[in-house]
């Protein structure tokens, strides 16, 4: 008989406890395990819409990703850019912000993005894209996001004039007869955004006839051509310019924008273990002083500590384990509403997810719950451990009797079995009729049993 | 050998001292001609599980285990093999006349019954001695006589068997019999 097995069959004989602590450790695990995702999920989110996009470098102004400042004639840059050995495809980008006015409905403030490629990092749900040789022959083709769809009832087809209003700049800028071609998701597009894109050269019409300068060159390396040689190589074209990797871009937002929910998670992942933690120790502490008789009995019998000891921290293990397996589907569960829930945040691109697996967490979450496991445990081994073996014997025996109203002078007798709603099936002479109490029933309860 | 006196005359901490669950505050205890208070904790155990067998008041058979799981269980301690263990155990269940109750778990066995898987349990080992602190003292007359019985062939089989009682029926089967009063061995 292993110590495991003496494990396992505890705890199918203590079923209530055993289920209660499995369903308690289940539920405080399903919020671990959400915590862990949480304290990576933006970022990894993040990361993947980056590598979706196809771009692998991006540059900007000076001043950082968070200015985005136009570059001083970008469009030479870009030129610069694509004659390198490692660069496979270079795309400029230009945002402003924008007013649109359909006709019937009141106008409306977007933001109008100037792309230099036609067929990049959307998703066309109705009509045509800006490369299509309809677009093409158009002088303003325009793809408008969902929302913006929505909010001005428009589908391909439609026209619309579009008026940029660059922000800081007392303009007059003539507004510009567009026409829709597609409704479109765009990767980095929230779920309430008012977005339309179009192509370089109607955005320049927009701004009045002179050349944009991007504010955003994104570059996609060649495949195979070595990591970081590209971005090198673009970055001492320039001095005055950041290039950036994709990682280089989730580092600086690590940092920055997702160190808050880094710190949430921290602080509620450690709440969660400590909860399992109490649990657990407390369950097994109690379970532990019901059964101290038991255990000095087999301390006696030449039981060692050892195999006591890791009794009860296998006992540990399968309550914790048993709730931290059941929390997986139950965190899975509940990561899917609650992602849901945090995505209707203002702000959030449709494509984030708060709370996103990964096998990182899957593993730390086991760890974690096996520490727990073992900490719980340390205590009811402690316990055990010095358990003074004849005092506890004695106490036993004296316990009993006295519980039992029995006087030791008669050798204290009790009627089998123990609970006294079972003494109907005692076998006792009449001659030995007792009176059974429960304990912390008052005397009118009593039963007489063994008659 | 049979040891009564009153309550609370020392018996039971005697029979511990014997068993050598405790140890003497002040002089010595041969075991086998070894002095057991100059003993670890850890070689202390190792005597209690091969040369000494305990029967308790209260049995204290592991609730979640079958009877011959409950004798199985020193046996395994000790490094008996499987098959050793297994035969062992049908002996002893044969033994005590509970072969055909092996799989039943102690709730389904009656106090009689419990109390001889625990003297089996308590011979799993062969032990040299058998202590017992009140083996009778849950048990009716008719169900104790069968117990003593069971004591008086143990103690046949070459086993020294001492019992601390109040029960003067199985003192009285005892060859040797010592009364305690006030911490001292009286007669």
């Amino acid at each position: 008989m292993t110590s495991f097995a003496l494990a396992w069959r505890t705890a199918k004989r203590y079923r209530a406890r055993t289920l209660l602590a499995i369903a308690g450790v289940a539920v405080i695990g399903a919020l671990l395990f959400d915590m862990l995702l949480l304290s990576r999920g933006l970022l990894l989110s993040f990361a993947d819409l980056l590598d979706s996009s196809g771009f692998d470098i991006r540059v900007v102004s000076g001043e950082g990703l968070a200015a985005r400042l136009p570059i001083a004639d970008s469009a030479r840059l870009a030129d610069d850019i694509r004659r390198l050995p490692d660069v496979e495809h270079v795309l400029m980008i230009r945002i402003e912000p924008a007013t649109v006015l359909a006709t019937g409905k009141p106008p409306r403030g977007i933001s109008l993005i100037g792309s230099s490629d036609a067929e990049q990092s959307w998703r066309i749900v109705k009509g045509s894209s800006l490369g299509s040789p309809a677009a093409a022959a158009e002088a303003c083709p325009v793809l408008v996001t969902r929302p913006l769809a929505a909010a001005l009832g428009l589908t391909p087809g439609d026209s619309v004039s579009i008026n940029v209003r660059p922000p800081g700049v007392a303009s007059a800028l003539p507004a510009v007869a567009c026409r829709i071609f597609g409704i479109a998701d765009f990767a980095f597009a929230t779920n309430d955004e008012l977005t339309a894109v179009t192509t370089m050269e109607a955005f320049r019409q927009a701004m009045g006839g002179g050349q944009p300068d991007a504010d955003l060159v994104l570059v996609s390396s060649k495949p195979g051509a070595p990591p970081g040689r590209a971005l090198r190589a673009i970055a001492g074209l320039r001095t005055s310019l950041r290039a950036y990797s994709n990682e280089d871009v989730v580092a600086q937002f690590n940092r920055n924008g997702f160190a808050y929910f880094r710190q949430i998670s921290l602080v509620l992942s450690s709440l969660t273990m400590v909860f399992a933690f109490l649990l657990v120790a407390t369950l097994l502490t109690v379970s532990i002083n019901q059964r101290l008789g038991e255990i000095a009995a087999l301390r006696a019998l030449g039981i060692g500590r050892p195999r006591i000891a890791s009794m009860l921290l296998w006992e540990s293990a399968l309550l914790v384990g048993g709730g931290g397996l059941l929390a997986l589907p139950l965190g899975q569960l509940l990561a899917l509403v609650l992602d849901r829930i945090l995505r209707q945040m203002p702000g959030i691109p449709e494509r984030m997810h708060f709370f996103v697996f990964e096998p990182r967490a899957l593993a730390i979450h086991l760890v974690l719950l096996m520490f727990t496991a073992a900490a719980a445990a340390v205590y009811p081994v402690w316990l055990t451990a010095r358990l003074p073996i004849a005092d506890t014997l004695r106490r036993e025996v004296l316990g009993w009797c006295r519980w039992s109203k029995r006087g030791m002078s008669a050798g204290c007798f009790r009627c089998p079995p123990v609970r006294w709603w079972r003494c109907a099936t005692c076998h006792w002479p009449s001659t030995q009729a007792s009176t059974w109490r429960s304990p912390g029933r008052p005397a009118a309860a009593s039963r007489r049993c063994c008659i | 050998m049979a040891i009564t006196g009153p309550s609370g005359c020392g018996k039971s901490t005697l029979l511990h001292l014997i068993g050598c669950v405790d140890t003497p505050s002040s002089g010595s205890l041969l075991f086998e001609r070894r002095d057991t208070s100059q003993l670890s904790e850890a070689e202390r155990g190792r005597l209690r599980l091969t040369r000494i067998g305990f029967v308790f008041q209260r049995f204290f058979l592991l609730p979640m285990l079958s009877a011959a799981e409950n004798v199985e269980l020193p046996q395994a301690e000790a490094g008996a093999t499987a098959s050793e263990r297994r035969a062992r155990t049908r002996e002893l269940l044969d033994y005590v006349g509970l072969a055909d109750r092996a799989d039943h778990l102690p709730s389904q066995l009656s106090g009689g019954e419990m109390q001889r898987v625990a003297i089996a349990r308590a011979l799993a080992n062969r032990p040299a001695l058998l202590v017992a602190d009140e083996p009778t003292g849950e048990l009716d007359d008719e169900t104790g006589e069968h117990v003593a019985a069971l004591f008086d062939r143990v103690n046949a089989g070459g086993t020294a068997v001492l019992v601390v009682t109040h029960n003067p029926a199985l003192a009285a089967r005892a060859s040797r019999r010592l009364a305690m009063k006030s911490g001292r061995l009286v007669e």
